[in-house]
């Protein structure tokens, strides 16, 4: 026992001695220093491997052999592939994908001509559709026109520097006058004919085409307003006139440089004028003068009673109206996401939120349309659900660059209720004849498209830091902004409302009064295809002439 | 009557670009209200009612 008990007590003594006989453990030697960067050189560069040319003959099916440093412009071929080469192409890829999206988005825009063509046509009598056609196919022509020799210049010449598109340096020329000691840029003056004063230039030609097929958008409004009782050559003159004038000098305001767009720097209100792709600019700026037009020529023979009492005159043709609400709707994924002019830097791969707050919008405006007039009058009025598509779609034109998915339902849902009501208003309480509704699709809902960005606006958008001018996102009342931002789109709406109409309507005054606007009674009855066209558009219908 | 509506209509665009000479945003908030007021007042209710005085359905 006593020796067991001696053997414990050695142990328990000694083994600490085991223990602390561990060798120490041998401290680590510092890590050795990380190799200083050894900077790239052009031999580098040079050096980088390329396909040789006997594996290139020998074809390449999966893509790997295709598109590598033997494809990077070099500048000096004795030098072979430097870093200045490098980052020039780098640069070039940003502009080249930046043109390729305008342009693309800008045919799909052009595309919505066909659109409006058959929404419109479908909507008015047979025996009118030669006529409503031609007015759709020539304003592409006119507008394009008028817009080549001036228009642009007036819209665009002043702009200044349009990053996405490699800067548009030509574009320079803004006159500006001074009122309350701040600069108002009114009209651009650089790009008449595309080549005056350093404008024929490849990013210019980009800007061209598509601010073009948003003006031409502007002007077919009118067409479907003055339909079926409009002078073609009263048409061609008013178009004209539009083209050059009224959309360049309002567009400038907003988008090329003027006064509106910088109430955000110059007053301190918000952003200043926000439109991010021209529920004012392009769909206001025609329900104003699709307005104006409408009231000088006057309501088609037949559509009032004596009593005031209005008369349905009914669409020919239902199937291509709504076929062509399809087609507006999808060229308006070119109109929208478009114009962030670009979908490489500054914000631009916000695209997809655009194209879709677009949809949604659209679909909202549809759904909000159908629901008023299955409710008013127990049936879901075709013609009036694709109305409320469109103004869906033309409500969320503007914000669509600035709200979240949520706003744009809500913006949708409001645009097709109210497209509804404007359209009982014009025609029975202003007894204003709008064969289309044009008036109440693209003037009354531009104009809350307008107003929706100073409401719903949720500042989370990031386009390089700033929007015209001014530092930060565009935000609306219901997220925080102090209410400057709405004020300045009451301003623009103001603008659209008092200075627009007033300018169209004195321009169609003028033509109504020196060769007038309105066709002869006998004509209208008839149907103005024969008379004012020539020919039928249906020749083989049997079409009657009806009060 | 047409040439009045006209000056009315812009006028309230006139009264509107004149909100802001103020400092306020609620003063350029009522004035631009105004403006706007003014020039549907215009359009609605001087110009239109001109063309409906000699409207088309009217006549005999």
């Amino acid at each position: 026992m006593k020796r067991r008990l001696s053997l414990c007590v050695a142990v328990l003594c000694f083994a600490p001695l085991g223990f602390a006989q561990t060798p120490a453990t041998t401290p680590a030697a510092p890590a050795a220093a990380a190799p200083t960067p050894k900077p790239i050189t052009d031999a580098d560069v040079a050096a980088a491997p390329v396909p040789s040319a006997d594996a290139r003959a020998k074809g390449d099916p999966d893509g790997a052999l295709t598109g590598t440093a033997s494809d990077i412009a070099v500048s000096d071929a004795k030098k072979g592939v430097t870093i200045s080469d490098l980052v020039n192409q780098v640069g070039q890829d940003k502009i080249a994908i930046n043109f390729v999206w305008t342009l693309i988005t800008g045919f799909l825009v052009m595309f919505m001509q066909a659109g409006f063509a058959i929404v419109e046509t479908g909507l008015c009598r047979a025996k009118n559709a030669n006529h409503t056609m031609m007015m759709n196919f020539m304003v592409y022509g006119v507008g394009m026109l008028a817009y080549w020799l001036i228009g642009f210049a007036i819209q665009m010449g002043g702009v200044g520097a349009v990053a996405n598109l490699g800067g548009t340096p030509p574009l320079n020329a803004e006159h500006v006058i001074t009122l309350f000691g701040k600069p108002f840029g009114i009209f651009g003056q650089n790009g008449v004919f595309l080549v005056h004063r350093g404008t024929y230039d490849v990013a210019v030609m980009v800007l061209f085409l598509f601010q073009m097929v948003f003006m031409d958008t502007a002007l077919t409004i009118v067409t479907g307003a003055a339909a079926e009782r409009w002078k073609y050559a009263a048409f061609i003159v008013s178009s004209f006139l539009m083209g050059a004038f009224t959309y360049p000098l309002f567009a400038n305001w907003a988008w090329g440089g003027g006064w509106l767009a910088n109430l955000g720097a110059n007053f301190n209100l918000g952003k200043g004028y926000c439109d991010f792709a021209g529920s004012g600019v392009v769909h206001a700026v025609g329900g104003m003068t699709a307005l104006a037009v409408s009231m000088i020529i006057g309501p088609r023979i037949g559509k009032y009673e004596r009593s005031g009492k209005s008369n349905a005159i009914l669409a020919h043709d239902i199937v291509i109206v709504l076929t062509g609400c399809f087609i507006l709707a999808f060229g308006w994924f070119g109109f929208n996401p478009g114009s962030t002019l670009g979908a490489s830097s500054n914000g631009s791969l916000r695209i997809g939120s655009i194209a879709v707050n677009t949809m949604l919008a659209g679909m909202a405006g549809s759904f909000g349309a159908m629901l008023y007039m299955w409710l008013r009058y127990h049936k879901p009025d075709a013609s009036m659900s694709g109305n409320g598509l469109l103004a869906g779609l033309v409500a969320i034109t503007a914000p669509s660059g600035f709200v979240n998915p949520v706003g744009a339902v809500i913006i949708g849902v409001i645009a097709g209720i109210l497209v509804c009501i404007s359209v009982e208003f014009v025609d029975r309480v202003m007894h204003v004849d709008d064969p289309v509704g044009a008036i109440s699709v693209h003037g009354t809902n531009g104009l809350w498209g307008v107003l929706s960005i100073g409401l719903f606006a949720d500042g989370k958008s990031n386009y390089g830091g700033s929007w015209n001018g001014v530092t930060g996102s565009v935000t609306g009342l219901f997220y925080g902004d102090n209410g400057g931002q709405l004020i300045a789109q009451l301003i623009g709406i103001v603008t659209l409302v008092g200075f627009v109409f007033t300018l169209s309507f004195v321009f169609n005054l003028l033509i109504d009064w020196l060769v007038g606007q309105r066709v002869g009674a006998k004509s209208e009855l008839e149907g103005l295809d024969l008379p004012e066209m020539g020919a039928l558009g249906y020749p083989e219908f049997e079409l009657k002439a009806e009060m | 009557m047409i040439v009045i509506g006209i000056l009315i209509t812009l006028s309230g665009f006139v009264i509107s670009v004149l909100s802001l000479a103020l400092q306020s945003n609620a003063a350029r908030l009522g004035v631009v209200l105004l403006g706007l007021a003014v020039s549907l007042f215009g359009i609605i209710g001087v110009l239109n009612r001109a063309y409906l005085k000699n409207a088309i359905w009217k006549k005999g």
